[in-house]
């Protein structure tokens, strides 16, 4: 197959969701040797920014984004270890995700997830349920670069205050930047707590992480960075 | 004749039901099963944004015929256990036959009788006031009494606490089933100085987990049998042990329950006709799986952290339509505002979605969402009048009237939607001495609902 060929086979994969096909397409391009950045930037993320836009449109919904990811992932695995130190990183970086412990709710820190993985991240998804030091020990496994909170929950809210204390008391506050998101969430309890980001919606979450990363400042941040702000 | 499934059956499915993992639930059965149904029964694309309020009533037929399939075909998934709870046809249709179709909730004159209702009936929809914004502890009681005052407002939900004796409390601890009992007292007392003893009420919302609710359900002093035990999913067509020790103590202390979960647009249902699909079997199986007395027909739209938006509206008018024509179930569906207390968007938004849900057979509404219920004390007795006058006075409303009325409120407040105007929070609104609102928030008020009543909501005048 013609390097132009793959390189639109894969795209078209991870638009659509198709976990092993844009697995094999990348194994495909690899061996083809197409260079690993130009698999990246002109097959994989513009398949994401099709699928984000889908679901900003309303023409895509949770289950579309979720396996867009997925078949990103699969065809990262392939792409990523061909990436030299010289090059630009693949990725934006690592996100550790989890719904705060108390709180089942998972539709909204699901569509962060997803909407993070379409923008390029790589995201450990923790689920729900999960407690302050998971947080930390998954962050600490992946080597993170971002720890992100959401709850809906008013009485799980405290644990996003615990998150940022166990950081700072295990000295690894500087190591991470630690983000809060969720209904009860508000630019002013991120400041609070001592989080670096706050945002309202998925979209906000990945502006957000983006801004943190490609940022001067390292953590913990003295304003915390907020996209979504409450007009009050 | 095959019953409805007993409890103890019902926890013995919970253990060996099908195995699924929650991925292949989320982004495969759900959506799967939907997309089909969506299909056989020519549901797909039938979203109407040029008639918020659908008025259509075969087609609202048709999606209970597909929701009755697609609640046979999926069940509920247990995510502690990771297995597929199912039913028979004829378990759901029997669970569906012994449903209440009445229900008194609270005690004597002040209670609240439940019916089942169907679209434009008269019979008014009953409005308990409000959701779950957070209240300031030492402000809870206050707001929580100058509702249960507004004597328009059926049951008493009020807000949740956060705080308890200045405490923090935490999800899942012992601070959480102290909170619930001092939230249950604290709210029997509130009805008790409103003149209003035996008002029903719904509870415990402050309760997360199943430990703040056994700290507030049936405890003395706290919330009764009387009362609705609130039993809310982690989305919809998915429970957890929590949802099921909700349920079992409901069941013993000889309670009645208020269960569901909204279909959520944008979430694994997909769009606006999807998300009606399954609000419409997460409603159905709420009745054979867990013993539900009413709720069920919820719609939340995950884009708008909202449901008063146009597809919002229209999940809400077909899933009600579609509940109320075809079962004598007591349906209670949520509009979810944005705005906040001291605007007029806020009660523009109240008037079209509260206004749909009645209009369209629900039996029950809880409301309203101010501020999205983002933030703390955002939240005034006012509106909460206010969504109960709409609530009672739509209740006659043709669904088709309602439609064009609808259509005149949305462009007053659909621009907004996703950037809205919180307003101000009920101390800056309310005089709290006398609990009545400050004269510009009245005025607001009443220039409201003489627009409102300008557009055909029979509502009482001044």
């Amino acid at each position: 197959m013609e390097h132009e060929e793959l390189i639109k086979k894969l795209s078209e994969a991870v638009a659509e969701g198709e976990e092993e096909e844009a697995a094999e397409y990348a194994e495909q391009a690899v061996a083809a040797e197409i260079a690993p950045m130009v698999l990246v930037k002109q097959a994989i993320q513009p398949a994401m920014d099709i699928v984000g836009k889908r679901f900003e449109d309303g023409d895509a919904y949770l289950p579309e984004l979720i396996l867009a990811g997925d078949a990103a992932r699969a065809a990262l695995d392939m792409i990523i270890p061909q990436i030299s130190g010289e090059e630009e990183a693949a990725e934006q970086g690592t996100v550790v995700i989890g719904t705060l412990f108390g709180d089942n709710h998972d539709i909204g820190k699901n569509i962060v997830s997803a909407i993070l993985a379409a923008h390029g991240f790589k995201v450990v998804d923790l689920g729900i349920n999960v407690p302050p030091k998971e947080y930390v020990a998954a962050a600490e496994k992946e080597n993170a670069d971002i720890i992100a909170a959401s709850t809906l929950i008013t009485t799980s809210l405290p644990y996003q205050r615990q998150i940022a204390q166990l950081l700072k008391d295990m000295g690894k506050r500087d190591k991470y930047y630690f983000i809060v998101g969720g209904g009860p969430v508000t630019p002013e309890w991120a400041q609070e707590i001592g989080a670096d980001g706050y945002g309202r919606d998925a979209n906000d979450a990945a502006a957000v992480c983006r801004k943190l990363l490609e940022g001067d400042e390292k953590p913990p941040l003295q304003k915390a960075v907020v996209e979504g702000a409450l007009k009050r | 004749m095959q019953n409805q499934p007993d409890i103890v059956e019902i926890l013995r499915r919970v253990e060996t039901g099908e195995y699924c993992t929650t991925k292949e639930w989320d982004v495969k059965r759900v959506p799967g099963a939907v997309r089909k149904m969506l299909k056989k029964y020519d549901l797909a694309k039938t979203y109407d944004a040029e008639n918020p309020v659908n008025w259509d009533e075969s087609l609202a037929d048709t999606f209970y015929e597909a929701g009755f399939e697609l609640a046979l075909e999926l069940g509920y998934f247990c995510e502690d256990t990771q297995r597929i709870v199912k039913v028979s046809e004829e378990e759901l249709r029997n669970s569906l036959k012994f449903a209440p179709a009445e229900l008194f909730v609270g005690e004597g004159k002040d209670g609240t009788l439940l019916k089942a209702r169907t679209p434009a009936d008269p019979y008014p929809m009953a409005c308990a006031s409000s959701l779950g914004i957070t209240y300031s502890e030492d402000i809870y009681p206050i707001l929580a009494e100058g509702i249960a005052r507004e004597r328009e407002v059926d049951l008493l939900e009020a807000g949740s606490l956060t705080t308890i004796f200045g405490n923090e409390v935490l999800s899942g601890t012992p601070w959480e089933t102290l909170m619930g009992y001092e939230h249950g007292r604290m709210h029997r007392e509130a009805r008790r100085r409103a003149g209003r003893p035996g008002m029903g009420a719904i509870g415990c919302i402050s309760a997360v987990t199943e430990y703040g609710q056994f700290g507030a359900y049936g405890t003395p002093g706290a919330f009764l049998p009387s009362d609705l035990a609130l039993i809310l999913f982690p989305s919809e067509l998915k429970i957890d042990y929590r949802t099921l020790h909700k349920v079992v103590h409901t069941l013993n202390m000889g309670g009645i329950m208020k269960c569901d979960s909204p279909g959520m647009i944008g979430g694994m249902a997909g769009p606006p006709e999807g998300a009606c699909l399954t609000s419409i079997a997460c409603a159905l199986l709420s009745f054979a799986i867990l013993q539900n007395h009413c709720g069920g027909g919820e719609i939340y739209d995950v884009r708008y952290l909202s449901n008063v938006n146009r597809e919002g509206l229209w999940a809400l008018s077909v899933t009600g339509m579609a509940l109320s024509r075809n079962t004598h179930t007591l349906v209670h569906q949520i509009a979810n505002e944005v705005s906040g207390p001291g605007t007029d968007k806020l009660l523009y938004e109240i008037a079209a979605g509260v206004g749909a849900i009645a209009a369209c057979g629900s039996s029950l509404t809880t409301g309203p969402r101010t501020a999205g219920g983002k933030l703390n004390d955002y939240m005034s007795p006012l509106e909460c009048r206010f969504t109960a006058e709409i609530s009672h006075a739509a209740s006659g409303v043709e669904p088709k009237k309602m439609n064009d009325i609808v259509k005149e409120l949305l462009p007053l407040y659909e621009d907004t939607l996703k950037d809205p105007d919180v307003g101000k929070s009920f101390q800056e609104v309310y005089d709290l001495k006398t609990l009545t609102p400050v004269a510009e928030w009245g005025e607001v008020y009443r220039r409201v609902k003489r627009e409102v009543i300008e557009m055909g909501i029979p509502l009482d005048g001044f």
